[in-house]
């Protein structure tokens, strides 16, 4: 399939009054065609960030991506000018964010918030951008959207809100959507109905996706490839089957031993992972997971493991690199003992 | 409407079902009128506005009529009250005197309120040495007390802006007739109001510039000058709306205050502060109050009536006063 965007070694910084904050630290991965890219870690580990530095909606200051490459459709994002950006944002890429409460304009209608980009970027006049936001209102599964089109933000549920942020990203049926934890703020049931909708448009635009989250479980059914990243750094990258069946950096371990699991046998704990994440100011040396990795050695503290290849697809940012069930049980034991 | 809740229970969403829809003016009606003080305010307001267009029709004499055969009269129903020391019917002079305050009030509030707009705008959406170049002026005229400064701006403009005026065959007469007087006036008071909007209008755009919303527009390519006037503008509105109306109140009093101290505003044209200057000597005779009285309770009256008109839209805008 057609590589439809590729970060390579993206790095971002923030400049703050207590020092720099490294953010994003060599991140490289790809999106292919029409594919659904996961992206899990924990708050802080810099998803956010990474898609926002693609999207150059870094505030700065304080904020500087210092390196690094986004080849979108055959462009490097990162070097064309702000005006070509502009056509790029809510054409080619669309984003939703977390929160739907606090993303639409209290004081704008639906109507004018989801015509204002079709006006923008596909030269519609308000007639057509009218309809097409109604059709966009109907296909996100809006009811009653001929009335509904002309009510403001508060007169929606949350739900219907992130439906309506989703009318508004795939208005102008954009190649990538990228989305930052849409689901994180709503119940449980509105997430499962929310997910089975964008597989739904997925399938029928045909987008790839990047879909930004902390709870490795609902990407199970969604993504087609996951990266997992921890301290602004990637450290493990697999097509989803392969991070639930072999996962091989300490870190994913520990997030799949941190989900609560129904087939599970017996009735057992459930093992966190110990320890904070890094300080991003004063960026540890070596592996940045090493003080709360169970199989750390002497040279974790040392030397920052590169992405190393351990499968087809399949990689790894570990100097131990642990295998199997085994393993797990082992980790599991001692998370449970301690 | 009707329709809409329908199909809203067809489909089993009962949560999503219309709360009912107001007019959001005839919402906004509802909550402002609980407050019967703004209300009141509104009255006023009203009767000012209703006074200062209509003076000539309303007032009974002109304003330059002197009559020397009846000075000082108490109020009768020919004068309903009273005459000054010039023998002019003093209720027409207080109708006349509605209308300058109604030329300079709001101008000055518009000029000030635009520049304090644009320049709040301004410095809270692009910040760095835009934000700091407009905070630093604005603090420079923060520094002085707002009224001697208008002072000083009105005495030092004025003979160089009438001078400046007579250069001109078109705008000669101009001089002669007094708009040159509300011209410097209105510019003084806008110069002493913007600093205080802007800042107010730069707090809200900095608090609201980190609002989701801001950055889901500007992820949708939105450029950067419709996001400040259609996405953070229409946002920052409700505190501009309630510094506007406490401002007019404000300008009335300053207005007031400079013709009082005989700067501006110049006789004969009336001013409610030149009226209560002129009759001051009035204050220790018993026999004349009224001359005093008059002007000074229509200027209390409406500062009072703007500040509780302030109060009522801050009640009905403000979602945190909101009951």
């Amino acid at each position: 399939m057609a590589r439809l965007l590729d970060v390579r070694n993206l790095e971002t910084r923030f400049y703050t009054q207590d020092g720099v904050v490294h953010a994003v630290n060599g991140v490289s991965f790809h999106v292919d065609e029409g594919e659904t890219l996961g992206i899990v870690g924990e708050s802080g580990s810099g998803k956010s960030v990474t898609v926002l530095s693609i999207m150059r909606l870094i505030p700065s200051p304080p904020g500087k991506i210092t390196n690094g490459e986004v080849i979108f459709e055959g462009r490097d994002l990162l070097k064309i000018d702000e005006e070509e950006m502009r056509e790029v944002r809510g054409n080619r890429i669309a984003m939703i964010f977390q929160d739907p409460m606090t993303s639409l304009n209290p004081v704008l209608t639906i109507e004018q918030q989801i015509t204002e980009a079709l006006e923008l970027h596909l030269g519609m006049n308000h007639q057509q951008a009218r309809r097409r936001a109604i059709e966009l209102l109907k296909m996100v599964g809006i009811p009653a959207a001929e009335q509904r089109i002309d009510n403001y933000p508060h007169q929606f549920s949350g739900g219907m809100r992130q439906r309506v942020m989703i009318a508004m990203g795939l208005a102008c049926n954009p190649r990538l959507l990228i989305a930052d934890e849409p689901t994180t703020a709503l119940d449980v049931t509105i997430q499962a109905q929310i997910v089975e909708l964008v597989k739904r448009l997925r399938d029928e635009i045909g987008m790839a996706i990047i879909w930004i989250t902390h709870d490795l479980s609902l990407l199970a059914g969604l993504a087609d490839r996951i990266i997992v990243m921890y301290a602004g750094q990637v450290v493990e990258s697999a097509p989803t089957a392969d991070i639930y069946r072999n996962p091989r950096h300490p870190y994913t371990i520990g997030l799949l031993q941190s989900i609560p699991r129904l087939d599970e046998k017996r009735r057992e704990r459930l093992a966190p992972i110990e320890g904070l994440p890094p300080d991003l100011i004063d960026y540890p040396q070596g592996c940045p997971f090493a003080p709360r990795c169970r199989f750390a050695v002497e040279r974790c503290f040392e030397e920052d493991p590169p992405l190393e290849k351990v499968g087809p697809e399949h990689e790894a940012a570990c100097w131990v690199k642990p295998v199997g069930q085994e393993v797990l049980a082992a980790w599991r034991a001692a998370v449970l003992e301690s | 409407m009707a329709q809409a809740q329908l199909s809203g229970i067809k489909t089993g969403l009962q949560a999503d079902v219309l709360p009912p829809r107001r007019h959001p003016l005839a919402e906004f009606w509802r909550r402002y009128r609980r407050n019967r003080l703004a209300v009141v305010g509104l009255v006023i307001a009203i009767l000012f506005v209703i006074t200062g267009v209509g003076a000539p029709w309303i007032a009974p004499y002109s304003y330059t009529e002197q009559n020397l055969d009846a000075v000082e009269l108490p109020p009768s129903l020919a004068h309903p009250l009273g005459t000054d020391d010039l023998g002019r019917d003093q209720f027409s002079r207080l109708v006349w005197a509605a209308r300058t305050a109604l030329i300079v009030a709001p101008s000055a509030t518009v000029v000030g309120v635009t520049l304090g707009l644009v320049f709040g705008l301004m410095a809270g959406y692009f910040g760095g040495w835009v934000d700091r170049l407009i905070m630093r002026l604005s603090d420079v005229l923060f520094a002085f007390p707002g009224l001697l400064f208008a002072l000083l701006i009105a005495a030092t403009l004025q003979p160089r802006f009438e001078a400046w005026l007579l250069r001109f065959e078109v705008t000669k007469p101009w001089v002669r007739s007094g708009y040159a007087e509300f011209l410097v006036v209105i510019t003084a008071l806008s110069a002493v109001g913007w600093p205080g909007l802007a800042r107010l209008v730069r707090g809200q755009i900095l608090s609201l510039r980190r609002e989701p919303f801001i950055e889901a527009a500007e992820a949708l390519g939105i450029p950067a000058h419709r996001i400040l006037f259609r996405h953070l503008l229409p946002n920052a509105l409700p505190p501009v709306i309630v510094a506007i109306s406490m401002g007019m109140g404000g300008a009335i009093l300053a207005e007031a205050s400079l013709s009082f101290l005989g700067i501006g505003i110049q006789p004969p044209t009336p001013s409610w502060g030149a009226m209560i200057i002129n009759n001051f000597q009035y204050w220790r005779r018993p026999s004349a109050p009224w001359m005093l009285w008059a002007p000074g309770l229509v200027v209390a009256a409406l500062v009072f009536a703007f500040n509780f008109i302030g109060d009522g839209l801050n009640e009905a805008l403000n979602p945190r006063e909101r009951r």
